[in-house]
């Protein structure tokens, strides 16, 4: 059997190793995370909002017990209590099993959705407590295979799938040529590198390899528009795994590749992808890593659209697309990342039979792909499992197809769809606009 | 008016406490605040009136929703124990409970009793709560609902106020040591709740197509 390194790592910790990682989970400590490692009242009515929880019925899966990881460390190296009577308040020593558990809890069991922090009688921002002792593991070396290697591959290659940029510019040119076909029109473009383009359009790579077609919708949808845009041929990914592993030093590194795109392209918007944690890092959460503020404005491609359909520029057919479909809120998109109407408005305008799923909008439960889950192949059956919760909702729709404007949650979907035989059709929002537009 | 060896150290107990609590205040705020960079899309204050109005009610809640009578126990536990200061400190200037009053306040203490000594037993026979449970927790809770229990008792006997002076300076030297402290950070995470789903016009938006 093959050694597991992250095992071998904490075996090989030693003192000092833990008293770096103690300095560096001050270091990542504001007032505002101070506060919060210090509000739990232990009341536990988290419990049911995460689908952890809710599936698996696991104390260990409980908000609170995963939060108290954090705090425990907290408590016993920077609070009088915690080092005086560390038991009595529940602080602990930092050590390998609790590495251990923090590996196992803190990337295995939370998906960084959010839902307990929306649903904590106090308030606190668990997801990124947790997200911060992500941090501190990965200073440690010891984020899960999977995901660490993601974040190395966009870090080396500029896009976590490691497509060459002959491969991304030969891929855009046959969907260039798919697209005049399909609009009869040899002017119809994917542009690149266009200077002076009104608007940089990022993609998740994982359009570029398996699912060519969402890319094809937005451009079909910008062509009947007549928008100024342009692809990068460097950098055009959207996605940040940075956000997953807690590493704030690579996320402002990828984050920072596409703020240089939009500069030295000239544009004016950076217009990201249908993708959830992709919106969230390049929306809210890059400004802060990079600590700097946009001269541009960084919207969604759902909020682009939606203005077009509300201006006039586009018109939709809802007979175009006959299927009941309902809608899977993405948590970084709207949970944490506040774009909760617009797909619906177009959804509303493109299908025939529009239904939403209960709980809907912020309350949304998470699908399990978030978080790095889909990467950590060692948590693969959990992440499966607890996906049943978000299986049960859709049938529970009687909904033939599922729009879902995130391509880490059309992962999930996609094995949860043949996991739990939900017989479902998976697309992306633009994609059921653009079958909808009348050009 | 002439206070006892006992009602000093209730004000002794209270200058300690709000010094400790400021104490800690501070060091917590001495991890700074970052400023935040990314273009807002709400409003914060917003967020905040959201936190403290709308989002307390259960039906804005799961959590509070699906625990109803924890939430309503929670609510009249409190509502106890600030009715228990209450009184104490009305004693220490010799303003005197009665009528209708005294009644609304005994009856506040013996809500405050019984949902206390539900939670109580909850937190010890409930696996997932004892799961998530230090001695500060259990410690915490005994402590407030023998401080209301006395309090309550010196409302219908009296005769019983050296007892509870005791107990009160007790509470008030154990609350910037304990889980009692969330009575300063509770408030502080509700308005950072409020802040971060604010300023993302996440919460309290009207379900409206088109731009939120």
């Amino acid at each position: 059997m093959r050694e597991d390194p992250i095992q071998a790592r904490i075996e090989n910790l030693k003192p000092e190793d833990f008293n770096k990682a103690i300095k560096i989970f001050k270091d990542h400590i504001n007032q505002d995370y101070a506060a919060s490692l210090d509000s739990c009242v232990h009341c536990g009515l988290c419990a049911e909002a995460c689908h952890y929880y809710l599936v698996d019925k696991d104390e260990k899966s409980l908000p609170a017990y995963k939060l108290s990881l954090v705090t425990k460390i907290f408590k016993r190296y920077f609070s009088f209590m915690g080092k005086k009577a560390p038991k009595w308040i529940g602080a602990e020593d930092f050590d390998k099993d609790v590495v251990r558990e923090w590996i196992d809890s803190l990337f295995g069991r939370c998906s960084l959705c959010g839902r307990c922090f929306l649903n904590c009688t106090m308030g606190i921002n668990i997801t990124y407590l947790i997200r911060t002792a992500r941090g501190v593991l990965a200073t440690m070396g010891l984020v899960p295979t999977g995901l660490q290697s993601t974040v190395d591959t966009a870090l080396e290659k500029g896009n976590n799938m490691g497509i060459s940029k002959d491969d991304w510019l030969e891929t855009v040119e046959w969907l260039e040529e798919e697209l005049q076909q399909d609009m009869n029109d040899p002017q119809a473009n994917l542009p690149v590198d266009r200077k002076g383009a009104k608007i940089l359009y990022t993609i998740n790579p994982r359009e570029a390899m398996f699912f060519p077609l969402s890319i094809a919708a937005v451009g079909k949808i910008f062509y009947a528009v007549g928008e100024s845009w342009t692809f990068s041929s460097e950098n055009f990914d959207v996605t940040n795994y940075g956000l997953y592993s807690g590493d704030d030093d690579a996320a402002g590194i990828m984050s920072k590749r596409l703020v240089r795109s939009v500069q030295e392209l000239g544009c004016e918007k950076l217009i990201l992808a249908e993708c959830g944690h992709g919106f969230n890092s390049n929306r809210w959460e890059a400004p802060e890593w990079l600590n700097q503020k946009y001269d541009f404005e960084v919207k969604s491609i759902l909020q682009l659209v939606a203005d077009y359909l509300r201006e006039g520029k586009i018109r939709l057919d809802p007979s175009k697309n006959p299927k009941k479909t309902t809608l899977h809120d993405p948590c970084n998109l709207v949970r944490l990342g506040g774009v909760i109407e617009e797909q619906r408005y177009l959804l509303k305008k493109s299908v025939k039979n529009f239904v939403e799923m209960t709980p809907n909008r912020e309350k949304n439960y998470c699908c399990g792909g978030g978080g790095g889950q889909l990467a950590m192949t060692r948590f693969a059956e959990r992440r499966i499992r607890v996906g049943r919760l978000k299986a049960d909702q859709v049938k529970a729709t009687g909904a033939e197809v599922v729009a879902i404007p995130c391509h880490n949650c059309i992962d999930q979907f996609m094995e949860l769809n043949k996991h739990y035989k939900m017989g479902i059709e998976i697309k992306t929002v633009c994609e059921i606009v653009a079958d909808a537009l009348v050009i | 008016m002439q206070l006892t060896f006992l009602e000093y150290g209730i004000l002794l107990a209270l200058f300690v406490a709000i010094f400790s609590l400021v104490i800690l205040i501070k060091k917590t705020f001495k991890y700074g605040r970052k400023k935040l960079r990314s273009e807002p899309q709400g409003r914060e204050l917003n967020g905040i009136f959201y936190a403290f109005g709308q989002g307390m009610l259960p039906w804005a809640k799961e959590s509070a929703a699906k625990h109803l009578p924890t939430y309503i126990g929670g609510i009249f536990y409190h509502a106890g124990l600030f009715t228990a200061f209450f009184y104490v400190f009305l004693g220490l200037f010799r303003l005197p409970v009665s009528g209708p009053l005294l009644v609304i306040f005994q009856i506040i203490l013996g809500l405050g009793i019984l949902f206390g000594i539900g939670l109580f037993i909850k937190r010890i026979s409930v696996s997932t709560l004892r799961k998530i449970s230090c001695p500060d927790d259990y410690c915490a809770n005994v402590l407030v609902d023998i401080f209301i229990v006395l309090a309550l008792l010196d409302t219908m006997l009296g005769g019983i106020r050296p007892v509870l002076s005791t107990i009160t300076i007790v509470v008030l030297l154990y609350m910037p040591a304990g889980k009692i402290r969330h009575c300063f950070f509770f408030f502080y995470s509700r308005i950072l709740f409020g802040m971060f789903f604010g300023r993302r016009k996440v919460l309290g938006h009207k379900h409206t197509e088109g731009r939120a």
